[in-house]
Parts: structure tokens; C-alpha cells; sequence
């Protein structure tokens, strides 16, 4: 065995002497793949390590604790007291912020009042500089207020001006340039503006069943238990229907929106080093047959089959890692370039190093991918008997390997796949990955296999441009199958992207408009509900006006079992995680769709009732029958399931997770939340009607929120095209390699071709017959393809509602057999250029 | 086998080149090499009648098989001229050479150069059908029967002999009926007894459709059977005779 070893070494150094001819392929290949892997995964956790570095700024304490929608018991700020533990209370609320000077323009702000101790970690950095305290505080009789930038933009204020909230007056003292608490409580429907907690009272914008947030954030003396005194507080508080966070999971959602697309975009890397395991078994291939004389020169020297195979695996595994080095080191750098453009993307700022874990997974899927895809075509190397010295180029016999390499190689899929499964989030998810990515491997081979069929038996062309074109795709030894499935598995990632893209868009731009309200006005107080309707209607342009009861409910318990302790489905664990709407209704309410249980009698006075979302109650595993227990502004009331609902949440309408039977709930404080239809033209004049006359209700603009996540979206897309693209650029590289592969073949026939009279037209028109079909059959796979992916991942990953997009698919289709013919007429049109007598002569 | 020579001037082969159908004059060939140029053909003139069987002779490296690819329009010549079949070749872009050879020449070689992706008769019937010929396919099966492959019609290069490939060639060569054909060592792959029977196949064809032949060869016997001998050494004619 040593001898083996010693032997293969010698020979596969010598013969690395020579440079790697064919096996640059394999580089650059592996390199690719590695690349995007390694980029994507260094760039996730550089991520995550600057969100946990920050955590506590991020977060804005310690600990935080969120009551919900009433402030905390005096007992409760008593308790933290005691323990040493400096609390900071932060009011988040939403207020149209109004222009008090010339046309009194206004938009939707989300308001963040803060108290002396804010910021307990960090601190907001001002334009121009000046301390919080000091911007916020009163002077000349009145509070100060401070805005991020966009604010001063659209409504062309400057430090000095006086604004209203609700009934307050406040003068404008700077601009909020950075709010350390950002990430951990983000501002979503508007820009951020924050006041002191002591001005926040003459605003009037607080009333009983407001949607204000009242979170406390807790410093804890140096070198204290945070999470002992997260349990304690919790045991004390147990009935508090409180949601506490640490540090460490400040931003719970954000990290899970990270991994969600890092889960993506390394899925569409691997499918990019998938492609590029076609290039490695092409290269690998075409390296072993360059190797033929030597490795017959070997054997009749008395090499064994296994010195053979050492040697070939051993400049195989150097050449391998030459191209996962060059992966990783581009993957390293490529975070640091990307950083500059996705500095407003990315929610904190990425904390860079040289992160082993996501380059080691990257290096091993690198080698698992070599391995898995090399060992092949080295078994047929071994193979190579050494008569091969002797026999006729052309006359060659199939090189079969043993049963014991194919169990090997699966054997090798199977840890390929398993490494797959293991380092994704989202692991049922990653293995649909894998059975799609080998069932499209698969239906590209049946592909080929029929084109080539196809083509045998095509009645035979008097164009022997065409009969040439054909014949070379079905001939014996024909790369059909190599190039069909290079080319197309990036295609079909492309495909999927673009198709994912586009009904993304499609649902937010298209779908949604239509049917969506023009404003949500939010808050308006019972006393207001009169005013309010009546101003609506005065207003010309204004169609429907939908106003139903509005409460915020935290669910805990299910059953009687708290929800923390519940087992649920993955996709309805948001339900638990914070507020639910809450509305309650005598009748039905306009479009609602019962599929389990009825609704309550008008006139129904009994235990209280709930009607339930039907997608929520099938991930508790509960229905008709089952309690709720919701905590309404601190109070926990048990519900009776009596119906379930399908709701349609694009439809962007007066949607309610928990509709209860009218009676106990009317009791509690709330609000109303109306959704009002309006034509273009009449928005800014209807805005500008209910936000004078009640000056604390709050009016979201749908056209701006949705534009906002429209802006989100594209980001996203724009991320998944990128690492697409990479997909693509390997699939061209593997299918020029395997045009370079086959070169010396087509060079020497279009020799003989012209030798026998026919023109460099005839010579050209015939490749561009091979891979015009070949581009086309492979377009149309891919469109298969692609659209089936992008079907899956919209309907179960998204679970939005896919729509077939003829018009992407055929753009797809087209650009695919463009780039094969370029890419193939590139490849070939040295063939044409060959001189003839170099190659006629014999030696 | 001095007896035998009849050295013909150069004046006289030159007036010949008015009626001859292969017109060559003071043809030269240099390549490039690391070491500097190498002239391999160095002035070099003679001319063929129609119908006439010539043999070019000479030892390796002497230029014949260059000489050869120069006639067939696959090189390109450094000097010089080269008139054949009225077309001078010297003057012909690469597609009118194609063109060329298609219309006028058949070319057998050494190594046969089927194109091994294709049968027999798909190899056969190219010529006729970069022709743009109708019926190209029936009558590559008519000159495959001809070189006695009836029965090999469909198989593929590499399924077929040595001197099964180079028959096919020959059918290939002939198939559309070309005024030339030139043939570069055609029984050098092949053994005695096969190579004996492929170059009777060529003079029976060449005699029953009176076809000009050039055989480069150096094979004394094979160019014994042509009428007249071209001895080439170090790119030159050394001499130029007519058997009686």
C-alpha cells in the first residue's frame, strides 16, 4: 500500500510538473461555487455577530420588558428598583405629524417618547450634535422634538419650526441621524420622530384603548445575572401577559429574516457549485482522456490499477484544493466589496472576520462536490486497459466501473445531501432542495436522452447544415446530455428567481391595489366615531368607509395550557409571538367565509364566543369547541371557539385574527379602526379633513406602506438575482469547457468537412443548428423547471398565491438559446479558422 | 532503371501547362519554425494532362504530401502558382477552395479521415450533398457497392476494418465524379494483401471513369503502375519521367 502511495505521489507530482491543462476547468468551477457559498455564509453571521456584539445598544437594555398597550404597575417598577436595576421607559405610538405654518402639511410618523434615562446603552446622535436631553427639553415654553431626515425633506422643515402632534405644539431641534434602539424596535409605517416622555401627555394623543406600546428597558448593576433576573421577574409578574427579552435576543426577527435569506441564497450557491460538479466530472473526464497514453504508457510499464488511481485521485485532490482556496479567499473578500452596497439593506453594521464555520461548511461542500462528482470518471480512468496504446483512436470500448464505485459515489451523494440538510435552518426545506435539485438532474438526462433519440430519428434533412447539426447531437460519444445539463440547471435557477420575483411583485403591485382601501385610520376614540363618519362622507371621491371595534390581544393560553408550553406548527408560531387583532361583531362582517362552526346570534348575550382564523387554529391542532385565552390590556378573558374563518390577508381589508361575540369586550377600552376607499384625487383632502377635526387619529397612507415593502422586496430580489447570476456564469463555464473539451474533435471534422468541399457557411450553420436546438430544448427544461420551483417555493415557503408569468418564462427561454449560441459559436469558431493540411498529415 | 527515365525540360512541360489540367510553376512552400524558416517545396513546376496516372515519389520529408495538400487547395502555397481544372488556386479564398475541391477533386488518405460520428454513407455521400445533390444518399450506396461495401452501409467508422475504412474513403473520393483525385500513401495504414486490393479498386476506378490520378507514394512497385514518375528530394524535382 505505502508503495502504492509512494509511487502515485511520485507520478502525480511529476505530472502536475505540466500545469493543469484541463483541469483549469475544475478550478474555476469549484472556485464559483465555493465562492458564493462562502460570501454568503461569512456575510450572514459577520450579521449576526454585529447584532450580537450590539445587543444590549440594540436593544436599548439589558433586559426589556414590553406591557403591552398599558403602562407598568408602580409595584413592578418598585420590584426592578430594589434589585438595582435602572429603568428607562420608552412610549412607541403612531401620530400624523402636522406642519404648523403654510399649508399645514402633515404625514404618518411613528412616535418614540422617551423618558431621562434613555438611552440606557449607546446613545442618538444628533444633526446638529447636541445632547437628547437637551434637544427634548422645554424651552421658550416649548418641548423639543427631533425627526430622522426624511422628515425635514418631505415636509421642508429646519430646526426652529414649530410642529404639531395631536394637540401639542413642539419646536423641531434637530435631526435624529442615528437611534441606537433602531434594529430591536424598528419604525415601519413611517419615519421616526421622539419627544420626552413629559411633553407626550399634552399631545392628547394617549386615550384609553390607544395603540401605544409601552416598553421598559432594565440596566442591571455590572456583572449581574440577567437571565436569574429575567425568571425572577417573571415569576413575580407571571400574570403580567408581559413579553421579555435579553441582550442576547434582541432582535429575535431580524436574525430570523437573516438566516431565512441566507438559507436562500446559499441554496442557490449550491446550485451554482451543483453546476459546478458537472464542470469537475466534464473536467475530470476530459483530463483522463488526455491522460490516456499516459496512463496506458503507465500500465505496460507494470503500474497496477491502483497506482493508476492514486495518482490520478491525488493531482485531482490538489487541483481541488487550489480551487476551494481561491473559493474561499474570494468568498472572504467579496462581503467586505458587497458591504459598501448593502450598507442600507443590512440592519446593523456587519462585524467582518474570518469566520471558520461558514468557510469550513464551504470548503467541505467544495471537496464533498469534487469527490462526489470525480470519482466517476477516475474509476474509468483506472479502467484504462493498456492496449489502449495500440487500438485506433475512434475504436474505443466502454469503460465500465465496478458496483463497488457506484456505491461509493452514492455513498458520496448521500454525505452531500446529508451536509445540506444538516447546516440549513430550515432543514425539511433543504432536503425539498435536494430532491428537487436530483430530480431536475435526472429530467435533464431523460431530456437529452430523448433529444438525442429525437434527433436519430428526424427524417433526414436535404440542408446538411441541419442533417450535420442533428447528427452531431445524437452521434455516438456526443456531449448532448453534459451541455443540456450544465446549461440548463443555471437557467432553471434564473427561471425560478425570475418567476419568484415577478409574482412577488405581482402581488404586492398588482394584485393588492385594486381592492385596497386608499387609509387605515387608526384610534379614533368612541366620542370621535360620529365626527369621523360624518367627515367621510362630506368628502367628494370617498367610497366605502369600513369601521369596526379595534383592541390588541396577546394569546396565552390554549386550552387552559400556557402558550409557552404549546406545541405548534412552524407556520403559525407568529401568531404567539406578539399582538393579535381583536374586533367584536354582533353580524358577520362583510366577506367573511366561516368553514367550521357557525356565528353567533345577533342578539347573543352568553359566554364569550370567538370566531378564529382557520390556518392559525389548524397549526394549534384545535377547532370548534377549544378556549382561548386572550390578555386584553393586561386581562385575561377565556373565548370559546364557535366558528373558524378563511381570511385572506392580501386583500389588504379589515382582517381580524380573533373576532369575538359582542358584550364582555365592549366593556374594555378600545378604539376604532376604519378603512376608507378613496379616489386619488381625494387622499390629500380627506387626510387633511379627519387629522384637523381629530387631531390624535392616525392615518396610514396604504399606497406609501406598500411602496415600502415593495422597496424591501426588490432588495431581496435583487440579492437572489445576484447569487442566480453566479448559477449562470458557472453553467456557461461548464458548457465552454465542454465545447473546449470537444474541440480537437470538431476542429479535425470541420478539416475533413471542408476537405470535402464544405464552406466555412455550411461548417457554421451547422453548429449553430446543434446548439440552437440544444439552447431551445434546454430553455424549455428550464422553464419546467423553474416554474415548478418557483411554484413550491411561492406556494409553501411564501404561501402567497402563484401566478404562471408566460412572459418571463419565454424571455428566459429566448436569452437561453442566444447565450448557447453565442457561447457555442465562440467554442467552435476556431474550427472554422483551422488550417486543414496540419491536421490531414499522418505524424 | 536510368534506361527507363525520360527527363522532360521545363520549357516543354510549361508549354504543356496551356492544355494541361494541373498547371504547377515554380512552386514554393516555407514554414516557420523555432530554428528559423524551412523550405520545403523550392521552385517547383510541372504539369498533368488529363487522364494521366501520376506518381509522386520521394523520401520522407522530402515534400510530396506538402505538394499533395497544395494541389487539393488545403495549404497554402508561399510562391508561385497553381492552375487546375482552369482555376488558379494561389487566387481562391478558403470557401472557393472548399468549393473547389467539392467540384473537381477526391481526396484519399493515409489515415483515411472518415468522420467518425457518421456511417459510411452519411461520410460518402458529404461531398455530393455540400453539392447541394438531390440524390445523395442512393448514390453513395451505389459507390460504397462499387468498392464491394453494399453490405456496410450503416455501419460507423469505427466498426468497420482498416482497409474497410480506407474502401469507404475511396468511395468517398470518386463519389461525385471529380477530374482529379489525389491520394496521399493510401495503403501506408493497411497490410500487404489489403493495401494490394484497395489500389486495385483505385486503377479499375480510375481507369473505368478516367480520372487524372496523383499517388503520392513510396511504394517502388504501387508507382510503377502509374505512367509517369515525379521524384521529389529536399523540394525539388529531382526527376520527372514517363514509363513506357
Amino acid at each position: 500500500m505505502s508503495l502504492v502511495l509512494a509511487n502515485a505521489w511520485r507520478i502525480a507530482r511529476r505530472e502536475l510538473r505540466g500545469g493543469v491543462g484541463a483541469m483549469r476547468i475544475v478550478i474555476a468551477c469549484l472556485a464559483l461555487g465555493v465562492a458564493a457559498i462562502a460570501a454568503v455564509g461569512t456575510l450572514s453571521r459577520a450579521v449576526e455577530e454585529g447584532l450580537k456584539a450590539d445587543g444590549r445598544r440594540i436593544l436599548g437594555g439589558d433586559l426589556e420588558v414590553s406591557v403591552g398597550y398599558r403602562p407598568m404597575p408602580e409595584e413592578a417598577r418598585a420590584w426592578i428598583a430594589e434589585r438595582g436595576g435602572r429603568l428607562s421607559a420608552v412610549t412607541e405610538l403612531r401620530s400624523m405629524l402636522v406642519v404648523e405654518a403654510g399649508a399645514r402639511e402633515r404625514m404618518l410618523v411613528e412616535l418614540k417618547a422617551v423618558d431621562g434615562a434613555y438611552p440606557l446603552y449607546g446613545a442618538a446622535r444628533l444633526e446638529p450634535a447636541m445632547p437628547l436631553a437637551e434637544a427634548l427639553a422645554v424651552r421658550n415654553g416649548r418641548p423639543g422634538l427631533v425627526a430622522e431626515a426624511v422628515v425635514l425633506e418631505r415636509l421642508k422643515l429646519r430646526p426652529g419650526d414649530t410642529v404639531r402632534l395631536g394637540d401639542g405644539l413642539f419646536e423641531l431641534r434637530g435631526v435624529l441621524a442615528e437611534e441606537p434602539d433602531r434594529v430591536a424596535s424598528p419604525a415601519v409605517l413611517g419615519p421616526r420622530v421622539m419627544i420626552s416622555a413629559e411633553s407626550l401627555a399634552a399631545t392628547g394623543l394617549v386615550q384609553p384603548g390607544s395603540l401605544v406600546r409601552y416598553e421598559y428597558r432594565i440596566r442591571l448593576p455590572e456583572g449581574s445575572d440577567v437571565g436569574a433576573f429575567r425568571s425572577a421577574l417573571e415569576a413575580a409578574f407571571r400574570d403580567g401577559g408581559w413579553r421579555i427579552r435579553t441582550y442576547a435576543q434582541a432582535a429575535p426577527g431580524v436574525i430570523r429574516f437573516v438566516e431565512q435569506t441566507a438559507l436562500f441564497l446559499t441554496l442557490v450557491g449550491l446550485t451554482a457549485l451543483l453546476v459546478g460538479g458537472i464542470g469537475v466530472a466534464n473536467g475530470v473526464t476530459a483530463w483522463a482522456e488526455s491522460r490516456r497514453r499516459t496512463i496506458a504508457t503507465l500500465k505496460c510499464l507494470g503500474a497496477p490499477a491502483a497506482t493508476v488511481f492514486a495518482a490520478s485521485a491525488l493531482q485531482l485532490l490538489a487541483i481541488a484544493a487550489i480551487g476551494i482556496a481561491i473559493g474561499l479567499a474570494a468568498g472572504l473578500a467579496l462581503p467586505w466589496v458587497a458591504a459598501e452596497a448593502l450598507a442600507g439593506v443590512l440592519p446593523v453594521p456587519p462585524r467582518f472576520g474570518v469566520y471558520p464555520g461558514p468557510l469550513g461548511i464551504a470548503a467541505l461542500f467544495g471537496l464533498l462536490t469534487a469527490a462526489t462528482f470525480a470519482l466517476w470518471p477516475l474509476a474509468r480512468a483506472r479502467a484504462i486497459p493498456a492496449v489502449a496504446l495500440f487500438r485506433d483512436v475512434v475504436a474505443r470500448a466502454e469503460l465500465r466501473p465496478g458496483l463497488g464505485v457506484v456505491a461509493a459515489n452514492a455513498l458520496l451523494a448521500a454525505l452531500l445531501v446529508g451536509l445540506v440538510v444538516a447546516v440549513a435552518e430550515e432543514r425539511r426545506f433543504a432536503a425539498a432542495f435536494c430532491a428537487g435539485a436530483a430530480a431536475t438532474l435526472v429530467l435533464f438526462r431523460l431530456g437529452a436522452a430523448a433529444l438525442k433519440a429525437l434527433a436519430a430519428r428526424a427524417p433526414r434533412s436535404q440542408i446538411p447544415a441541419v442533417r450535420l447539426g442533428l447528427a452531431n447531437l445524437h452521434r455516438p460519444g456526443a456531449p448532448t446530455g453534459l451541455m443540456l445539463v450544465s446549461l440548463g440547471l443555471g437557467l432553471s435557477t434564473l427561471a425560478a428567481v425570475a418567476l419568484i420575483q415577478g409574482n412577488i411583485q405581482r402581488q404586492v403591485t398588482e394584485t393588492m391595489p385594486e381592492s385596497a382601501p386608499a387609509f387605515f385610520f387608526i384610534d379614533i376614540q368612541n366620542d370621535q366615531l360620529e365626527r369621523f363618519d360624518a367627515i367621510a362622507a362630506a368628502q367628494e371621491g370617498v367610497g366605502q368607509v369600513l369601521r369596526v371595534p379595534s383592541l390588541r390581544a396577546r394569546i396565552v393560553a390554549v386550552n387552559g395550557t400556557p402558550a409557552e408550553q404549546l406545541q405548534v406548527a412552524p407556520e403559525a408560531a407568529w401568531a404567539l409571538r406578539g399582538d393579535r387583532g381583536l374586533t367584536y361583531a354582533a353580524t358577520p362582517p362583510e366577506g367573511t367565509r366561516i368553514v367550521a362552526g357557525s356565528w353567533w346570534p345577533a342578539d347573543y348575550r352568553g359566554e364569550p364566543l370567538v370566531s378564529f382564523d382557520a390556518a392559525l387554529a389548524r397549526g394549534f391542532g384545535i377547532g370548534v369547541g377549544d378556549t382561548l385565552t386572550v390578555n386584553v390590556l393586561g386581562r385575561d378573558v377565556t373565548l370559546r371557539i364557535a366558528s373558524l374563518r378563511d381570511i385572506s390577508w392580501r386583500s389588504l381589508g379589515m382582517n381580524f385574527t380573533l373576532v369575538a361575540s359582542p358584550g364582555l369586550l365592549e366593556q374594555a377600552p378600545h378604539t376604532h379602526i376604519a378603512t376608507v376607499h378613496a379616489t386619488r384625487a381625494a387622499e390629500a383632502p380627506l387626510l387633511r379633513a379627519v387629522t384637523d377635526a381629530l387631531p390624535n387619529v392616525s392615518a396610514i397612507r396604504v399606497r406609501e406602506a406598500l411602496e415600502a415593502v415593495s422597496r424591501l422586496l426588490r432588495q431581496i430580489g435583487a440579492a437572489l438575482s445576484s447569487t442566480g447570476a453566479i448559477t449562470l456564469l458557472s453553467g456557461a463555464l461548464v458548457l465552454a469547457g465542454a465545447i473546449a473539451a470537444g474541440r480537437r474533435r470538431r476542429v479535425y471534422e470541420a478539416v475533413v468537412l471542408k476537405t470535402l468541399g464544405a464552406t466555412r457557411r455550411q461548417v457554421l450553420a451547422a453548429y449553430l443548428v446543434e446548439f440552437g436546438v440544444l439552447g431551445v430544448t434546454a430553455g424549455a427544461i428550464a422553464a419546467v423547471v423553474g416554474t415548478a420551483a418557483s411554484w413550491a417555493v411561492v406556494t409553501f415557503v411564501m404561501r402567497g398565491e402563484w401566478a404562471f408569468l408566460p412572459g418571463t418564462l419565454a424571455a428566459t427561454v429566448a436569452a437561453c438559446t442566444v447565450m448557447t449560441m453565442a457561447i457555442g459559436w465562440a467554442g467552435t469558431a476556431v474550427a472554422l479558422r483551422a488550417r486543414p493540411a496540419p491536421l490531414l498529415r499522418t505524424e | 532503371m536510368d534506361a527507363m527515365v525520360s527527363g522532360l525540360p521545363l520549357a516543354a512541360s510549361a508549354e504543356r501547362a496551356e492544355e494541361s489540367l494541373i498547371a504547377v510553376r515554380d512552386l514554393s512552400f516555407t514554414v516557420a519554425s523555432a530554428a528559423g524558416q524551412i523550405n520545403i517545396l523550392k521552385g517547383v513546376s510541372f504539369s498533368v494532362a488529363a487522364g494521366e496516372a501520376v506518381a509522386v515519389v520521394g523520401p520522407s520529408g522530402s515534400g510530396k504530401s506538402t505538394l499533395m495538400m497544395l494541389l487539393g487547395g488545403l495549404d497554402r502555397a508561399s510562391g508561385g502558382s497553381i492552375r487546375v481544372a482552369g482555376q488558379e488556386l494561389t487566387a481562391l479564398d478558403e470557401d472557393a477552395l472548399a468549393r473547389f475541391r467539392r467540384d473537381h477533386v477526391g481526396i484519399v488518405f493515409q489515415s483515411f479521415h472518415l468522420v467518425p460520428t457518421m456511417t459510411a454513407e452519411e461520410n460518402v455521400a458529404l461531398p455530393l450533398e455540400f453539392a447541394g445533390v438531390g440524390d445523395a444518399l442512393p448514390r453513395a450506396r451505389e459507390a460504397l457497392a462499387r468498392v464491394g461495401l453494399a453490405h456496410r452501409t450503416r455501419h460507423y467508422p469505427a466498426q468497420l476494418s482498416g482497409g474497410e475504412q480506407q474502401r469507404t474513403a475511396l468511395a468517398r473520393a470518386i463519389v461525385a465524379r471529380p477530374a482529379i483525385i489525389l491520394a496521399d500513401e493510401p495503403t501506408g495504414n493497411l497490410d500487404g494483401a489489403t493495401g494490394a486490393a484497395v489500389m486495385d479498386l483505385l486503377f479499375g476506378l480510375r481507369a473505368e471513369l478516367g480520372t487524372t490520378l496523383i499517388l503520392v507514394t513510396h511504394d517502388e512497385r504501387l508507382a510503377a503502375r502509374c505512367g509517369r514518375i515525379i521524384a521529389i528530394a529536399d523540394g525539388r524535382i529531382e526527376s520527372d519521367r514517363a514509363l513506357s
